[in-house]
């Protein structure tokens, strides 16, 4: 899992489909789609709904499987993957935003936030400087001890990003992260995930179909029907 | 593993009015537990100390023979030197008292009606003296030394088939120990209401003199052995075998479990229907648990799919649903101990009667012990069944699809 990626690519996905069985026959979410994701980039996949935008990302996340090709994470060929190592990549490689924040509803946001490391085995003392920090880089250090029922939206979602980052994945995969949020909280989450790609070196790849946030994305990955339509790149991406 | 828990503790309290209602249930169960395990404890502890108290005694002393071979003759069985085999063991620790007994039968006849009666000879000091009670409901107990004629005690039921009272006259027949029949007269001078309707309808009641001039033997049925505890009593057993074995005559010593075939009967019937009742709210529980525990998954089937997507590993999810379900049942006993216990005392101090069970002509009064190895046993019950009814949620949750989970409304 470790093994260095000569390429410098955290992702690499290859003539990847996904069917999905409907009735007597089959739906298509993506079909023969190529993509490479260098480290540290900061990418959009965009495209309307039903397009394959989760579908791609749940394939890179390792929480579903291609019916044909093959993804690489992290220089891993992840069909490769027994389910238990499989679990383990994406633990200690990857880390997920979702639309719907996904907290645990029962935890504060500290507690949020160090759920990923409980599970990594990581001590207290250690837990509690990364939760710390982690806050403080998404702006909540002063709401680390509220549930996530006294957070707003936007609040939330920062928690989210904290913990999809607490524990240094390579790999930071958000499933349209703005799309229950206003467009001024939409604008601060992209605007502090680019800081934090920028910053930590992070490699983030999310999804949305709201083109006013494409604007200060430096790669933009077009989906249409399950198919990249375009992969365009703009000045002031991670690789230029 | 401390945040694993507390995980669990707030995720137990999520749906408070769910999390209330099996607490209700589980909770009733073991009250219920406690209510009917305490209540025939009582019963049990009850009988058994009025088996005792009631002549039983706690170790009776018997030859060998009587056990090996019948009477050809009246107390042939007996025992011969009872005056030194009751010396021998009245000085054992934990003994109160030796009292003599001798079991024998007959007929009764008022003049005009004879009937069969079992009869029990008696050294009233002896029996008074280990406590043993003599249940007179009308007239007085038997007197060790009569001035006149012989004392006799006879059952209420023996009295209304002679037609007879206290103060009354009756004739007593029996065969002696050489095989001659012999009679004596006796003036009754109390009624005996054991609460059994058949014993009551052939009792009777004389001292060990007048029994013994009735059946021309000095030998005695029985020695009963008082200790100053029923906890002593395998303790007691153990100073006495050696003891006897010195004697002329073989002896055989008895524990009172081994004699109450009655309590033993009531015993073992209490534990089947607590057995039973176990059963039940072994299975009340597991059902309504499952069905609880697993709307609970599927409430939180996004929450376990965003959870595995973080890597936790599946054994976690189905650890973290079996100790909800453990801290459930846990907590639901306590409620259920605390509930129980506090029921218990209320209904100690109402002073509700049972009525009388068959056989019995008195009701009993309703009263329930406290007893922890119930309170334990009850609570691991419960414990376990919930731990058990959450095995198929649990494995559920951790086997689901991920993506699914994640996409699931």
């Amino acid at each position: 899992m470790n093994e260095p990626n000569p390429m410098g690519d955290i992702v690499r996905v290859e003539a990847v489909s996904r069917r999905f069985p409907l009735d007597h026959s089959f739906v298509s979410a993506l079909d023969g789609v190529d993509l490479r994701v260098a480290a540290g980039e900061f990418l959009a996949i965009a495209g309307p709904s039903g397009s394959g935008k989760s579908t791609l990302l749940n394939l890179i996340g390792c929480i579903d499987k291609p019916t044909s090709g093959g993804i690489h994470v992290g220089g891993v060929a992840t069909s490769t993957l027994t389910p238990s190592r499989m679990t383990a990549l994406r633990r200690e490689k990857i880390g997920f935003v979702f639309q719907t924040f996904n907290l645990i509803p029962v935890f504060t946001a500290a507690e949020n936030v160090e759920f990923p490391l409980l599970v990594q085995g990581i001590g207290a003392g250690e837990r509690r400087q990364r939760v710390a920090a982690a806050l403080d880089s998404v702006g909540l250090s002063a709401r680390a001890n509220h549930r996530p029922d006294l957070l707003s939206g936007g609040e939330r979602q920062r928690v989210a990003v904290a913990r999809a980052i607490v524990h240094r994945p390579a790999l930071v995969l958000a499933d349209e992260p703005t799309a229950n949020l206003d467009t001024h909280n939409a604008t601060q989450l992209i605007d502090l995930m680019r800081d934090l790609n920028r910053s930590l070196g992070l490699t983030f790849i999310f999804s949305t179909h709201d083109a006013r946030l494409l604007e200060h994305t430096p790669r933009i990955v077009r989906l249409c029907d399950g198919q990249i339509e375009s992969d365009t790149r703009s000045e002031g991406g991670s690789r230029g | 593993m401390g945040k694993f828990l507390l995980l669990a503790f707030r995720n137990v309290f999520r749906n408070r009015r769910r999390t209330i209602m099996t607490l209700c249930m589980v909770g009733g169960g073991v009250a219920g537990l406690l209510l009917a395990g305490g209540y025939f404890a009582f019963m049990t502890h009850g009988l058994r100390e009025r088996t005792i108290n009631d002549g039983l005694g706690h170790l009776q002393i018997f030859t060998a023979d009587h056990f090996r071979r019948d009477e050809t003759r009246v107390l042939d069985t007996g025992i011969e030197n009872w005056r030194q085999v009751a010396a021998t063991v009245s000085s054992a620790e934990h003994v109160r008292g030796v009292a003599p007994r001798i079991d024998f039968y007959g007929m009764v006849s008022n003049g005009t009606k004879a009937a069969g009666f079992m009869g029990s000879a008696v050294d009233p000091d002896a029996e008074k003296s280990l406590g043993f009670v003599t249940r007179v409901v009308a007239g007085r107990d038997l007197d060790a030394k009569p001035a006149g004629e012989v004392e006799a005690l006879i059952g209420v039921g023996l009295a209304k088939s002679m037609n007879v009272g206290v103060g009354d006259g009756l004739t007593l027949l029996a065969m002696t120990s050489d095989g001659a029949l012999n009679g004596v007269d006796v003036q009754i001078v109390g009624l005996v209401n054991s609460g059994v309707a058949e014993l009551d309808a052939r009792y009777l009641r004389i001292t060990l003199p007048a029994a013994q001039r009735l059946l021309q033997s000095d030998r005695v049925t029985n020695l009963v052995v008082g200790l100053d505890s029923t906890d002593n009593t395998d303790r007691a057993y153990a100073e006495l075998i050696p003891r006897l074995r010195g004697l002329p005559q073989e002896m055989t010593l008895k524990k009172w479990i081994d004699l109450a075939t009655y309590y033993k009967q009531v015993s073992t019937m209490f534990n089947g229907i607590f057995l039973f009742m176990g059963v039940i709210v072994f299975f009340m529980v597991l059902m309504s648990s499952v069905n609880t525990l697993l709307m609970a998954m599927l409430e939180r089937t996004r929450e376990i799919g965003t959870m595995l997507a973080m890597g936790t590993p599946r054994l976690w999810i189905v650890a973290l649903f079996m100790l909800e379900a453990t801290l459930l049942g846990a907590m639901g006993a306590i409620a259920g101990v605390v509930g129980g216990n506090l029921l218990g005392v209320l209904l100690n101090s109402s002073g509700l009667h049972m009525p009388p069970p068959p056989g019995y002509t008195v009701a009993i009064p309703f009263k329930v012990l406290h007893v922890p190895a119930l309170m334990i046993g009850s609570s691991i019950l419960v414990i376990v069944s919930l731990a058990l009814a959450s095995i198929v949620p649990a494995v559920r949750a951790s086997r689901l699809q991920i993506a699914e989970a994640l996409a699931h409304v």
